[in-house]
């Protein structure tokens, strides 16, 4: 019963991943591509944990770790730089 | 389940290289480790995956954004 729960549930996640490709490939604007990576990096997110407490291994769980600090890191300087860029359109 | 993520990474690879816009190829590029790191997850190799989420996603996203910054938004060709 909980396995068929975790497999259906990692399942769904996929399809989700697969939603957010699309909106990340046609997005008219980058904040709709940098929402899409977002949305994305929380699901890849909650697929990593989902599979470490299936498989029950504590290395597991120190991805999702490393990858919220450094994901974070990469989120932050593309919103900067496009906070910098609406500036310079504004003042131009 | 790694069919389809491999196919997300082809999509969103080929989209990186043929993005006129390099602020969109990078944000692909970004994609592209994320899934690759839940590849390598994926594939039982955590401690690939760590290193891959962590220069992959973090810094090369930071020094790719930090050249686009001093030079030019689009791409000429």
């Amino acid at each position: 019963m909980s396995g068929m729960l975790f497999t259906s549930m990692q399942w769904f996640m996929v399809f989700c991943a697969v939603v957010c490709t699309v909106r990340l490939v046609l997005g008219p604007t980058a904040a709709d591509r940098l929402v899409a990576l977002n949305v994305m990096s929380g699901i890849v997110l909650a697929f990593l944990v989902l599979r470490g407490v299936q498989q029950g291994r504590h290395i597991y769980l120190d991805v999702a770790l490393v990858y919220d600090i450094f994901g974070f890191l990469g989120f932050l300087a593309i919103a900067r730089f496009l906070k910098d860029r609406l500036e310079h359109e504004e003042e131009s | 389940m790694t069919v389809i993520l491999l196919v997300l990474v082809l999509i969103l690879s080929v989209y990186a290289l043929a993005a006129r816009d390099l602020l969109h190829g990078i944000i692909a590029l970004s994609a592209v480790s994320l899934l690759c790191a839940l590849m390598f997850y994926l594939l039982h190799a955590p401690d690939v995956a760590i290193t891959e989420a962590a220069v992959g996603a973090g810094i090369t996203t930071v020094v790719f954004i930090g050249v686009i910054r001093n030079t030019e938004r689009k791409d000429r060709g």
